[in-house]
């Protein structure tokens, strides 16, 4: 299996800083005039958020990423538009869309999908989730209770998969009814969205095992991560499948260490949850408490270009061929990575795929 | 007060004229839904995908004067949603009309959509809030709700997206839908709400309209007809508090004169089969009302597309020629515009207009037709009372 890079697409706001999640590059609408009265704001109202995640999208193809991840959050611009509007500027860029399965009609999400990837040539990909705890998602006029999530998205996925493969297809289940679905014709055939999974439950395990394409786990150290792809992978292969392995991570990389950690701390100082604790999780690289105001991974890699590097490929050995990145300013950090890091993760990867070949 | 007039996009490709199905752009097959071909500007001709030419489309209707378009929906279409976002970035002043069905979305999702499709667009999403056929057609998408039960939920779906739209916090008790504590965070919940049209044609359907539409959208019956249902449907809105607007969808074939415009017809309708006449005449179930009211106004035998003339420029035979309504405008430049605006003194305030192909017959339907209309200046007001 190939190892894919995925940027991750800040939807709701990006800055320099460490409480970057509140600033919003370019939004027309911010209360605040950034000139004196001196001088002279050429912008008006031409710009908002949308153009500088528009940026964000080009600098992660321009800077060689295989695609973009467009996390859902309810404080942030919907998944699903975001990723039409950018789909257009970019050529190659998978656009892997995160939903959960409370978005309505599963026919209607696959229909849909059907024309991002006739218009796209086959980009689109999802990644369902769980939806946050139960109070937040009646917020969202969703009241199924936690033990029906996992049985949800298996259904959804199912007729998804079902009309987009399939017609005439039938399927009546407890959330999910169509009768003598699918697409015909020019809508026939179109390629299914790879399904990218996430959870640490037993149930979302075996769900993983039976539904997904790639199961996305949190940041962990190396040794933890490759026991949990291995108990995945056996789990799999009980149902006769094979998927793919993600791992979400944030990264702080600079020319040396000594600059990582510089500003490792100077993000935290300015972030919301400065007094948190930021223990090392694994190894002196891997710090947690560090980006979770910022862009949601479990886990931020600090460290010099090389040791960068040198963990990332560490993942991959462990099975990792997935890697969902973030760092922030997402624009800025897209073309460092993509020019300081990324290149020799992929040289080293190869040479170690060569050796045990 | 002004009227708003609308193009609309081909989601089902289209021949490149009313004559023949052939030759086509897009990929459907002409003619039949179950095959695809690549027609030009289909999937993989020259590296063109069907995109790049809706996206022409509405650059022509935005360049013509159009304030934007429809974006049909059906299950052999592309998906409005998709389209609106793929060319929010390269559109200026084209509005995009999104019809959808409220049972296909959760309303606080759909939401959430609406207003980040409003940033991307600087406000140029409105909905075109359809409700939908019946029978098997429903269960396609997923959907057992009965008829009167979907216009229930319509206006329940309405409620809730209005109640999140300003942030909140809003809590709904239901019969279909529920939330709690629920809102748009900033900045969506700043955008504006989208403009309703409003599509159904039964009493649930005014009823749900009523109470949530701008617009209630029609397809082009007898002009008679419309006025009692335009009167029907503002009185009812009146009784319950609320100003609503009416508009008509309806295509047009427009030409410098009268022979040309009706020579067009001709052509097509020769070159139909028996077939296709027979379909015609005796279509499978659906319980649209709006459908079966179109199919009433026809004749039993048809020898000629003289028999489908049922008023002066008005021909019911335009879903023979492409999928779609029945009833058309046909005319001369003049005509065309005088039978619009007879409409607007019905009681019309906007128009969703088409002809094909779309691309061209923007450019020429905004050059010729548009600056013909009268609209509701107040000389035409004074016409209809006078």
């Amino acid at each position: 299996m190939t190892t894919e890079f995925l940027w991750q697409l800040p939807t709701s706001g990006d800055g320099r800083y460490g409480n970057s999640k509140k600033e919003r590059r370019g939004e027309r609408s911010s209360a605040r005039h950034p000139y004196s009265e001196g001088v002279t704001d050429p912008r008006g109202l031409n710009f908002n958020y949308f153009d500088y995640l528009h940026q964000v999208a080009r600098a992660a193809e321009l800077a060689g990423f295989e695609g973009i991840r467009i996390p859902e959050d309810i404080n942030g611009d919907e998944p699903w538009i975001v990723a039409g509007y950018v789909a257009r500027g970019s050529r190659h860029l998978k656009l892997l869309t995160e939903f959960d399965a409370s978005r309505g009609s599963s026919v209607y999400a696959a229909k849909n999908t059907v024309s991002y990837q006739r218009f796209t040539d086959g980009r689109f990909a999802w990644q369902i989730s769980a939806g946050g705890n139960a109070q937040h998602r009646r917020s969202l006029g969703d009241f199924a209770a936690d033990d029906e999530i996992i049985p949800r998205i298996e259904e959804f996925v199912t007729v998804a998969r079902g009309v987009l493969t399939q017609a005439p297809y039938t399927f009546k289940g407890k959330y999910f009814e169509v009768l003598n679905g699918g697409f015909q014709g020019a809508l026939a055939n179109h390629k299914v969205p790879p399904v990218y999974l996430s959870g640490n439950s037993s149930e979302a395990l075996a769900l993983s095992a039976r539904s997904a394409d790639v199961h996305i786990f949190d940041a962990a150290g190396a040794d933890e991560i490759r026991q949990q792809v291995d108990g995945l992978t056996t789990l799999a292969r009980q149902h006769g499948r094979k998927l793919g392995f993600g791992l979400r991570i944030d990264i702080v990389a600079r020319e040396t260490e000594q600059e990582a950690i510089f500003d490792a701390h100077r993000f935290r100082e300015q972030s919301a949850n400065k007094n948190g604790s930021h223990a090392q999780l694994a190894g002196r690289h891997l710090w947690a408490g560090l980006s979770a105001d910022i862009t949601g991974a479990n886990a931020t890699l600090v460290g010099s270009y090389a040791q960068v590097t040198q963990a990332l490929v560490d993942y991959a050995s462990a099975g990792i061929t997935s890697f969902l990145l973030s760092s922030v300013p997402h624009f800025e950090e897209a073309y460092r990575l993509g020019e300081y890091v990324l290149p020799a993760v992929r040289a080293q990867i190869a040479r170690d795929q060569r050796r045990a070949a | 007060m002004t009227i708003d007039v609308f193009w609309r996009i081909p989601t089902h490709g289209e021949p490149s004229s009313h004559r023949n199905r052939t030759p086509h752009r897009g990929d459907w097959f002409p003619g039949d839904d179950s095959k695809a071909e690549s027609g030009s500007v289909g999937k993989g001709s020259n590296g063109a995908n069907y995109i790049d030419y809706i996206a022409e489309i509405a650059h022509a209707a935005e360049i013509s004067g159009f304030q934007g378009g429809l974006i049909p929906s059906f299950p052999m279409t592309d998906e409005p949603w998709v389209i609106s976002s793929l060319l929010a970035r390269e559109t200026s002043t084209f509005r995009f009309m999104i019809p959808f069905q409220p049972g296909f979305l959760n309303p606080v999702g759909a939401a959430r959509m609406t207003a980040s499709l409003q940033r991307a667009t600087g406000g140029r999403a409105l909905y075109n809030i359809i409700t939908g056929g019946g029978g098997p057609a429903q269960l396609w998408w997923g959907d057992s709700a009965s008829h009167d039960d979907r216009y229930g939920r319509t206006t329940e779906f309405l409620d809730v997206l209005k109640g999140v739209w300003n942030g909140g916090p809003f809590s709904y008790q239901g019969k279909f839908y529920q939330v709690e504590d629920a809102g748009l965070a900033d900045p969506l919940s700043k955008e504006e709400y989208p403009e309703i049209y409003f599509s159904g044609s039964s009493d649930a359907a005014l009823a749900s309209a009523s109470r949530h539409a701008d617009y209630y959208l029609t397809w082009l019956e007898p002009f008679d007809q419309l006025r009692e249902k335009f009167d029907r449907v503002k009185t009812r809105t009146q009784i319950l508090g609320r100003k609503i607007k009416c508009a008509i969808r309806v295509d047009i074939i427009a030409r410098p004169t009268e022979e040309e415009a009706w020579a067009e017809i001709e052509k097509g309708f020769n070159s139909l089969s028996r077939e296709a006449l027979d379909k015609f005449q005796n279509p499978d179930g659906s319980d649209s009302v709006g459908a079966a009211r179109q199919r009433g106004n026809r004749p039993t035998t048809i020898n000629s597309y003289k028999d489908l003339i049922i008023e002066p420029n008005v021909w019911s035979g335009f879903s023979l020629l492409r999928g779609g309504q029945t009833n058309g405008i046909v005319g001369s430049y003049e005509q065309v515009a005088e039978r619009l605006d007879e409409l607007v003194t019905l009681g019309a305030d906007a128009f969703i207009l088409a002809s094909t192909p779309h691309l061209e017959e923007a450019y020429r339907v905004g050059e010729e037709v548009l600056p013909l209309l009268r609209g509701k200046t107040d000389t035409a007001i004074l016409r209809a009372v006078g």
